[in-house]
């Protein structure tokens, strides 16, 4: 009689707990709330007027990629260093394909979800072991938003950089590494012989940072390009407008929008720009803007 | 076949799935271009989907076999056969075992061949909780068009699970390096435990009517078939013969034929366990049926050997059967200890087995003069016991460390093949060097073809070693500038028939030439990714150098591809390689 009634007890809770799973699974609300993940879109420029062959993840000597494994959404924007034009090298070669290569190694899992910067650095000793010799140089900031934990993490080289707005308050921005004005720090290939005149900055001096994102923060990964030629405040008034979009068309018309205001102050000569205000702290007496390649991925966090 | 006519799939008896999947993992391989840590040229290309097909080029996202066609087997320091008597008709030279996801009877494979495709010539099946593997398909070599291909082989019709495959390579007759870019295998799935424990055990093969076993051929099995006696002719003029007569035709069999033998009559079995027939074994081409109780059998007759080839014999590495495991080592264990008086030649490449335990008793065998080690990676420290009289030694993809191997190279006058390939745990390549300029006066072959902590310095150092005749420096001064290395080596190496200098970048003309001046009797001559040399150098080498046999200038910018061919015309008897990954285009 009492091994009746246990079993009796049993089964109806086991009834309940079903009944009760499938309710709280159905729940839209609940089951959204595990899956925070991007919405990104992507617009740039090449700093060349003509009209160029146009190839997936590259902008001039920019580059960029978007991938996602498990539990990690990336984004990644590089600029090659344009000065290796007149040594006969290609400057967007080595960062389109730094780039293709961080794509290849998160599509196959081998990054550590929480360390970005390392995921720069295997990139580039991957891109020393190919039989075809990349030369170059090359910024390069990657941002990883881990989903299980909400986080952000980052990793940047250089003057390309990212920035997070939330409620309309710039809550995080990437610091430029510089070694003296217009110099960036550079990941670097030289050609054997250079390696003593080149700058060549080691894949771990990344600076790295990371904090934790919140529903609707928008992240926008950018290269110099735009933080050159456009001043915080007019970034601050496009990005509040994607406050938490989650339509990816016009996510895009914004990014379309902060790439093509960059790409014509980049060329109007009166315009105080922010690299005009830099030079002249820096002694150096210019106005107008920087003409230069230009990359925006805008992504908002969608939880 | 009457086997084939009788076979009745599983697949129409259940109702099972059909499934296609990719590979999971990658369990084992014998052959690697690249360092451990690199995807380029990995073996891991191989998970999942394939990415480059139907491009056709050399892509660093595909796997890539470190060697191809007879130049690495003209190298001195390749191995011998030890028992010449036991080859493989197919010679099988590489391997790759691939793990999938689940289980599934084999219908179908997919090897997507992205360059120099046709060296595939076996593949075998096997279920990872089972020891028995199966012969899916055989075949000969082939020589394809340069395009990438899509290869389906027709599979044998076999009644078992299968969730690990591996592939074995034949690249002898390819003209450069092949290129695999994925593996998709076919199959049905049972869909219930029953079903797959019906099918695992065999307990189908009744109701089927078949004897789908008739693909692996038992070590010591009967095969009735061969003795058809007949009763007028039942006289046995064998028989008259002398045991030592009997014994010196048995000397010539392989170990299958042997085996046969044995089982004739009591005489033969007697004599065909004589251990004069045992002074030279090798059971790398007999690796999946090679168990423990294979081993026991050689145990009580290798007092007197001489070499022993224990490659790739890794039975029980993919089960998860610890005992057998425990067992399968015991019996490696003993068998060395049994042969460590006589024996001169070990080879022991890819074999899982070998750990420190092995290797303790491997520095006992006094006598070893051939060494090879080739990828075994459970051991890492060396015993401090020393091998003396040792002349070739290969340690390609191991974990030895600087320290140990300086012991060695201190304990080895007579060392003349010394390979290093791919180990990644050397980080004073110099101060070895400086040891085999030292210690190592008779040193023919140098390989240490990927490990980056060698320096031009070094390299210059290497002109101390007259006799040497091959150097293989691949991937060594990434980027650092040669100097005048190339140079000192020029004048102090006469000799030099093979040298290897891929990837050499800060390497220029300059560098080059004294190289071509002096070295008359070089006949491969490698210098992949070099930018910076010219169509001059080029053209210098192949006058210059009466013996050149092959030169390698794949990814050397500053040489245009017309010129390679009119040099092709010119010069017909000397293999220029010219390999090119294809343009950025292609990543779209």
């Amino acid at each position: 009689m009492h091994s009746l009634f246990v079993t009796g007890r049993l089964i109806s809770r086991a009834l309940f707990n079903g009944i009760h799973n499938f309710s709280t699974a159905t729940d839209p609300k609940l089951q959204q709330k595990t899956e925070p993940h991007l919405v990104s879109a992507v617009c740039g420029f090449s700093k060349e007027r003509r009209i160029q062959r146009l190839v997936k993840g590259q902008f001039g000597d920019d580059a960029w990629f978007s991938a996602k494994y498990k539990s990690t959404d990336v984004l990644g924007v590089a600029d090659g260093v344009g000065g290796w034009r007149s040594y006969g090298i290609d400057p967007g070669e080595f960062s389109f394909h730094l780039m293709k290569t961080c794509e290849r190694l998160v599509k196959l899992g081998r990054f550590a979800p929480t360390n970005p910067s390392e995921l720069l650095a295997s990139s580039y000793y991957e891109l020393l072991h190919n039989k075809k010799a990349i030369l170059g140089s090359s910024t390069a900031c990657v941002v990883f938003l881990n989903r299980e934990n909400s986080t952000l993490y980052t990793a940047n080289i250089g003057d390309s950089g990212f920035m997070v707005v939330r409620r309309g308050r710039v809550v995080r921005r990437s610091e430029e590494q510089q070694h003296y004005f217009n110099t960036p720090f550079q990941l670097s290939l030289p050609p054997p012989g250079y390696r003593a005149d080149v700058l060549s900055d080691r894949p771990e001096s990344a600076s790295s940072d990371n904090f934790p994102v919140e529903d609707g923060d928008v992240i926008l990964v950018a290269t110099d390009g735009v933080f050159d030629n456009l001043p915080q405040n007019i970034i601050l008034n496009e990005l509040i407008k994607c406050q938490g979009e989650r339509c990816a068309s016009r996510l895009q018309m914004v990014a379309n929008s902060i790439a093509w205001m960059a790409r014509s102050l980049s060329f109007d000569e009166t315009f105080i720009s922010p690299f005009a205000e830099r030079a002249f702290a820096n002694g150096i007496n210019t106005i107008g803007g920087k003409p230069d390649d230009i990359t925006v991925i805008l992504a908002t966090v969608a939880i | 076949m009457d086997t084939s006519e009788r076979f009745f799939p599983v697949e129409d008896v259940f109702k099972m799935q059909y499934l296609e999947q990719y590979v999971q993992s990658v369990v084992h391989y014998s052959s690697r271009y690249n360092n451990q840590l690199n995807y380029c040229y990995s073996p891991t290309n191989l998970l999942g989907k394939y990415e480059k097909y139907p491009s056709y080029g050399d892509f660093p996202e595909a796997y890539f076999l470190r060697s191809y066609g007879k130049w690495w087997r003209y190298s001195g320091s390749a191995q011998k056969e030890y028992r010449p008597q036991d080859f493989d008709l197919l010679n099988a030279e590489d391997f790759v075992t691939l793990e999938f996801g689940s289980a599934v009877v084999p219908r179908e494979v997919f090897i997507y061949e992205v360059y120099n495709p046709g060296a595939v010539i076996r593949i075998w099946g096997r279920l990872s909780s089972d020891t028995k593997w199966h012969l899916l398909w055989e075949g000969f070599p082939q020589k394809c068009a340069a395009t990438s291909r899509k290869f389906t082989p027709p599979l044998r019709k076999i009644n078992s699970l299968i969730n690990i495959l591996r592939i074995e390579f034949n690249q002898s007759h390819l003209d450069y390096h092949t290129a695999i870019d994925g593996v998709l295998l076919c199959g049905y799935q049972p869909r219930t435990i029953i079903k797959f424990e019906l099918i695992r055990r065999g307990l189908t093969q009744n109701k089927l009517a078949t004897s789908s076993n008739s693909a692996t051929v038992g070590y010591w099995e009967t095969n009735r078939n061969c003795v058809t006696l007949n009763d007028k002719l039942a006289f046995d003029y064998i028989n008259l013969l002398p045991n030592e007569i009997i014994l010196k035709v048995f000397q010539c069999l392989d170990l299958k034929s042997l085996s046969r033998c044995a089982q004739v009559n009591r005489r033969w079995n007697k004599l065909a366990q004589d251990q004069t027939l045992y002074r030279n074994i090798s059971l790398k081409i007999y690796w999946y049926l090679v168990n423990e109780q294979t081993l026991d059998f050689f145990i009580n007759k290798i007092q007197n050997v001489k070499k022993l080839d224990l490659s790739w014999c890794n039975q029980y590495q993919i089960s998860f059967n610890k005992r057998l495991d425990y067992d399968y080592h015991c019996k490696i264990l003993s068998l060395l200890e049994e042969s460590s008086r006589t024996i001169t030649h070990l080879s022991m490449n890819d074999n899982y087995f070998v750990d420190s335990d092995v290797l303790n008793k491997i520095v006992c065998c006094k006598e070893l003069t051939e060494l090879r080690l080739h990828h075994t990676f459970n051991w890492i420290r060396w015993p401090k016991d020393q091998l003396t009289k040792l002349v070739t030694l290969d340690l390609s993809i191991t974990n030895i460390i600087d320290e140990d191997l300086i012991q060695i190279l201190m304990a080895n006058p007579n060392l003349e093949h010394l390979v290093l390939d791919l180990c990644e745990h050397l980080f004073m390549m110099n101060s070895v060097v400086e040891t085999v300029t030292l210690f190592n006066k008779k040193l023919k072959t140098w390989s240490s073809w990927k490990t980056d902590s060698l320096t031009s310095d070094a390299v210059r150092k290497f002109s101390l070693c007259s006799n040497l005749e091959e150097l293989d420096l691949g991937w060594c001064l990434l980027d650092s500038v040669p100097g005048d290395s190339l140079a000192e080596i020029a004048n102090g190496c006469k000799r030099l028939k093979r040298l290897i200098l891929s990837q050499w970048r800060g390497a220029t003309d300059q560098s080059l030439m004294p190289i071509i001046i002096s070295c008359k009797d070089l006949t491969q001559l490698d210098l992949i990714g070099i930018k910076n040399i010219s169509s001059e150098l080029c053209e210098k080498a192949l006058f210059r150098l009466p013996k050149l046999r092959l030169l390698d200038i794949s990814f050397c910018d500053g040489v245009r591809q017309e010129e390679v061919a009119i040099w092709r015309q010119q010069y017909p008897h000397i293999t220029i390689q010219r390999s090119c990954e294809h343009t950025v285009t292609d990543y779209m």
